[in-house]
């Protein structure tokens, strides 16, 4: 399991660390708590072990286990799993916050584990800046104070960094409430002041640690499509927890499935929903609007006759239901051209296999007699002929 | 040893299918009493009892301590006091350490004090009033505090005592200054470090155990009698107020904001300086209050040891029984003592209030901050330049009122009339002579005539049934260390008297705070009382005592009744009020009366705080009762006092020894080990 398991990393590995853009690069990382932890990573004993069964054997609790991901500059990279899957250590440890227990960490290039004390200050304080699930506001500062607190760490003077954090403060919509103090805000609000504080140090990277699931639904919203309009205007790199799967799907580029302290799977939402790498990602994905994450490449087959000469035209990006949007406009097969490229075409059949779960191949494995298709067929096996980065769990 | 397999046994028996389906209730019965923490320990006990009992009075008999099991510690103390007296001057541990700090001591109390009078009344009671106006927050919200800050001041000098007074705050500002920094240094070490804490902490719990009187001999033996001895004992005694609460402050600190602090690259520094201590502030507030109450409550005891003041006119006045002297000088103390704690209460209010309001601009922002302690300060010179230009600089003699006189009066009158022979009631005097004759004479017979093993059997065997095989060993071993002192005769007539106090004490305490958790109108009347009789420090419960009571053992137990009263009272009711409301509802829609939901939701529930009501309400009534020494309480208390006034050191810090011992024993009986680790989160 331990071999299969490290030689898929480092394909994963080889694949991605080639372009000069990434920004984290994460390899093998292991973070166990409890007595003689460093025994724990490696070890092929302990390694097919639950994490119970782990914790009754050796009394420590292995949080992220066997790690590897490469954050690329610009993309919103999102870490989704339940309470207890290790998405909260494993953010921490990029900053060392909580110090990996074995396993190698790079951001730009360098290796942070090798960091000395002064140079990780200066990774926290300049490149790396997270936005906290219950805030960490400083109750007794203003909200002004509070989004200047990072600059003041950095050691700059008062009126600048004041004049800094108000420009952000406005940038994130809290004019006006810059002389309150944060218990006398809502909790949207406060946590616009912990994404302002993290947005003032002009951080490389934005690390979010469930900073909505605090919120209640609407302001949550209104919060992810705050910082999607963020991530739209200035293009920042950012890692982004949740336990929430429709944020996970909303705002992430790419995510990666934590289960128990293991990646269980990584890829761009569309490739989790339309092929999960197991039942439990499968279970996870059951009950996601398949239209409004899996788009018209996935629904599309090669194009019969002149299909690909006329009629209504589609992006190959477009979602499922845009999609079935303009099928229904035209009555017919609508083209998915791509820089005036046909790459195939849709039909109400495709999509609708699509909607209904059964795969991507589903139209082209049945041909025409598909029509029985919603009735109790047994979903086909997932993972075939997908382009996602699949781990075996 | 016997008490895992029992319980071992008790569990085979519960998992096992009961043989007999017939008659499964006395199977059952005995199971619970097994189930029941305490039952687990009570078979073992009996036994133990069985056994020990008739080995124990073969072996030795009955009657108090053996003569030939005590060590005579008075005679090397002596040897110890004289030593010292003969070396002060020439040995190089007092050359070059106490007699600085002795010296620094003095002198600072006396530049104090010198400052201060330099101010001249008008400047002191300017200062005062604006300081608390300033803690209030400077605007109409503070103008009550301030009020009572005039007040306070305009009563002292009308009764004549300006002068012990300053006295007693130059004292206090000494004192205070210098507790709240070894608070605040030890707090920190606590609260950043694991290890420490965990070393300071029993240190400290003991300490908080230990009445005032305990902590006087050891620097009367080192430094003698005079400021530095009352100085210093103050500082340790009230500094671990100071200590505990800034820890708890530190460790307290959301982990969240600290976290982020992290995150943004902070040093240590700037974590303490911005995060920790600003968080902590609220704690470090509420222990500088605590540490003020104590210390105005040791300064005014060490008037004993010649701290001088406001305590020494009461102590000079107690001795000669001049009720009217000992009260002009009391409501000073009670006065000063409101001042400060309504002072330093609104401070932390303010506080609170701090983190939901938003920041001060424009005009207001010279309230606060800098610019009000800058308005505080100028407008305290300027009063002082007033009053020094207008010529006054002791209080007026004409403003003064002496109560002395209409006081013994009054008091004169009420031993006349009130005392006895008042129909039906009786009069105090009878009911103090009927309470030493039916309470506490039968309890003091009654713990004398016990065989001293069997009194080591009893704490130990309590200590354990409460607590831990750890709790009874200290007690046990607290309890013989009275009887090898040599006094335990002394000791059994103290702890006579606090278990009296104790009763009465919890008696009405459960009944008072049980009334108050339930009637709302009622609690709202008794509150502002016991606020107030809280801050006062314990010297002053006695004047209306002795005025009323005499001087017996009978007046120092009801003065250890009203001191201990508000704290068991306060931690009843708020014990019963936080009861689960859901369980309450619960029971309440079953269709309980509120009888039942008292006896079978509320107070089960809430155990906890009863159990720490009874361990207050003994340490506090300890540490009346050895005071009340002073007023005819005789037994340890007595031994303490005379070993003061007279230099006889031996005699003294036996007793004051025997008072630790006592001390430990009675708080390790009445703090079960839940109760500790509460106590300690």
């Amino acid at each position: 399991m331990s071999s299969t398991h490290a030689g898929t990393a480092e394909a994963t590995g080889t694949a991605q660390s080639a372009g000069d853009d990434v920004v984290f690069s994460v390899r093998n990382l292991w973070k166990v708590f409890g007595p003689k932890a460093e025994k724990i990573p490696g070890n092929a004993e302990y390694a097919d072990l639950s994490v119970e069964e782990l914790r009754a054997r050796t009394g420590c609790t292995a949080a992220v286990r066997d790690v590897s991901f490469d954050v690329r500059k610009g993309e919103v990279f999102v870490v989704m799993g339940l309470s207890g899957s290790g998405k909260s250590t494993l953010v921490r440890c990029l900053t060392r916050l909580i110090e990996p227990t074995s396993g190698s960490l790079a951001i730009d290039g360098e290796d942070v584990l090798a960091m000395d004390k002064g140079r990780l200050r200066e990774l926290r304080r300049h490149r790396a800046a997270m936005v906290f699930q219950h805030f960490g506001l400083l109750p007794h500062r203003t909200v002004l104070d509070n989004v200047a607190y990072g600059l003041e760490i950095q050691g700059m003077g008062k009126s600048e960094r004041r004049a800094k954090a108000a420009e952000v403060v406005a940038k994130v919509g809290l004019q006006g409430l810059e002389n309150r103090r944060p218990g006398q805000l809502s909790g949207g609000q406060q946590q616009r002041v912990g994404l302002a504080r993290a947005l003032a140090v002009d951080p490389e990277v934005l690390l979010f640690d469930e900073p909505f699931s605090a919120l209640d639904p609407l302001i949550r919203r209104d919060m992810q499509e705050e910082v999607c309009r963020l991530h739209d205007e200035e293009g920042r790199t950012m890692v982004f927890i949740t336990h929430d799967l429709s944020e996970a799907l909303r705002i992430g580029d790419r995510i990666a499935l934590m289960r128990d302290g293991r990646v269980v799977q990584m890829g761009t939402p569309e490739e989790i929903v339309g092929s999960p790498a197991d039942d439990y990602v499968r279970d996870f994905v059951r009950d996601v609007p398949r239209e409004q994450v899996m788009t018209a490449r996935t629904a599309m087959r090669p194009p019969v006759g002149d299909e690909a000469e006329q009629g209504a035209s589609v992006a190959p990006g477009v979602t499922v239901s845009e999609a079935i949007e303009a099928v229904v406009r035209t009555g017919g097969v609508v083209r998915v051209v791509d820089n005036g490229r046909c790459l195939g075409v849709v039909d109400h059949q495709g999509l609708l296999a699509v909607v209904a779960g059964l795969g991507a191949d589903f139209p082209a494995a049945t041909g025409a007699t598909g029509t029985s298709a919603g009735a109790g067929v047994p979903r086909p096996d997932a993972a075939t002929g997908t382009t996602g980065e699949v781990i075996p769990a | 040893m016997t008490a895992p397999t029992i319980s071992a046994t008790a569990r085979d028996q519960r998992e096992k299918p009961s043989p007999a389906d017939g008659r499964p209730a006395p199977a059952g019965k005995f199971r619970t009493v097994l189930h029941h923490r305490a039952g687990r320990k009570l078979l073992p006990l009996a036994v133990a009892v069985l056994v020990l009992l008739p080995l124990g009075a073969a072996l030795w008999g009955g009657g108090g301590w053996p003569a030939a099991q005590t060590v005579d510690v008075s005679g090397p103390l002596d040897d110890a006091n004289d030593w010292v007296l003969d070396n002060r001057d020439t040995h190089p541990l007092f050359l070059y350490f106490l007699l600085h700090l002795s010296n620094s001591a003095t002198s600072a109390v006396d530049a104090v004090y010198a400052g201060l009078a330099q101010l001249g009344w008008v400047g002191v009671t300017a200062g005062a009033v604006l300081l608390a106006w300033r803690a209030g927050g400077l605007g109409r919200s503070g103008l009550k505090v301030a009020a009572t800050a005039l007040a306070a001041f305009a009563v002292c000098g009308a009764l004549g005592m300006w002068d012990p007074t300053l006295m007693t705050i130059a004292l206090m500002i000494v004192a205070v200054a210098a507790a709240s920094l070894v608070g605040v240094v030890l707090g920190l070490a606590a609260g950043l470090s694991d290890r420490f804490d965990r070393i300071l902490r029993p240190v400290l719990d003991t300490m908080q155990v230990l009445p005032a009187f305990a902590y006087l001999l050891p620097f009367v033996l080192v430094f003698g009698t005079g400021t530095p001895a009352a100085l210093l004992c103050t500082v340790i005694y009230a500094a671990p107020p100071m200590a505990r609460l800034t820890a708890l402050g530190m460790r307290g600190a959301d982990a969240g904001v600290l976290e982020a602090a992290t995150s943004l690259g902070s040093n240590g520094w700037q974590r303490l300086r911005t995060a920790r201590l600003p968080l902590a502030r609220k704690e470090m507030l509420l222990g500088l209050n605590q540490t003020i109450m104590m210390a105005l409550s040791m300064v005014v005891i060490a008037a004993l040891v010649g701290a001088g003041g406001l305590g020494e006119e009461v102590y000079s006045a107690l001795s000669t029984v001049d009720v009217g002297k000992a009260l002009a000088a009391g409501i000073p103390i009670v006065l000063i003592a409101i001042w400060l704690d309504r002072t330093t209460a609104a401070a932390g209010d303010r506080i609170g209030d701090s983190a939901s309001s938003a920041a001060p601009s424009g005009r207001g922002r010279f309230l606060h901050g800098r610019w009000a302690w800058a308005l505080v300060a100028a407008g305290t010179v300027a009063a002082a330049v007033a009053g020094r230009l207008a010529g006054a600089r002791l209080w007026p003699e004409a403003w003064t009122y002496g109560i002395s006189t209409p006081v013994n009066k009054a008091q004169e009158w009420i031993t006349e009339n009130l005392s006895s022979g008042v129909p039906v009631l009786g009069g105090t005097e009878v009911w103090s002579q009927n309470f030493t004759l039916w309470v506490l004479n039968p309890l003091h017979d009654g713990l004398t005539w016990l065989p001293w093993w069997a009194l080591l059997l009893l704490v130990a065997g309590v200590a354990w049934l409460v607590g831990t095989w750890g709790t009874a060993l200290t007690a046990t071993l607290a309890m013989a260390g009275i009887g090898v002192l040599g006094v335990w005769d002394k000791s059994l007539n103290t702890l006579s008297q606090v278990l009296a106090a104790l009763v009465v004490t919890l008696v009405i305490g459960f009944a008072v705070g049980i009334m108050a958790a339930r009637a709302r109108r009622f609690e709202r009347v008794v509150r502002p009382v016991l606020d107030a009789m809280q801050t006062m420090p314990q010297f002053v419960y006695l004047i209306p005592v002795v005025a009323l009571f005499g001087v017996t053992r009978a007046s120092a137990i009801i003065a250890a009744v009203v001191y201990a009263l508000p704290a068991v009272i306060r931690i009843t009711t708020q014990g019963l009020r936080e009861v689960d409301p859901a369980a309450m509802e619960a029971s309440r829609s079953l269709g309980a009366g509120s009888r039942q939901q008292l006896l079978q939701v509320q107070l089960p529930l809430a155990r906890p705080a009863l159990q720490l009501a009874v361990n207050q309400g003994v340490v506090l009534v300890l540490a009346v009762v050895v005071v009340g020494g002073l007023v005819g309480g005789g037994a340890l208390g007595y031994d303490v006092v005379k070993g003061l006034s007279r230099g006889e050191m031996g005699i003294g810090m036996t007793a004051g020894a025997a008072i630790v011992c006592l001390g430990l024993v009675l708080d390790r009986l009445t703090q079960p080990a839940k109760a500790r680790a509460r106590k300690g989160a």
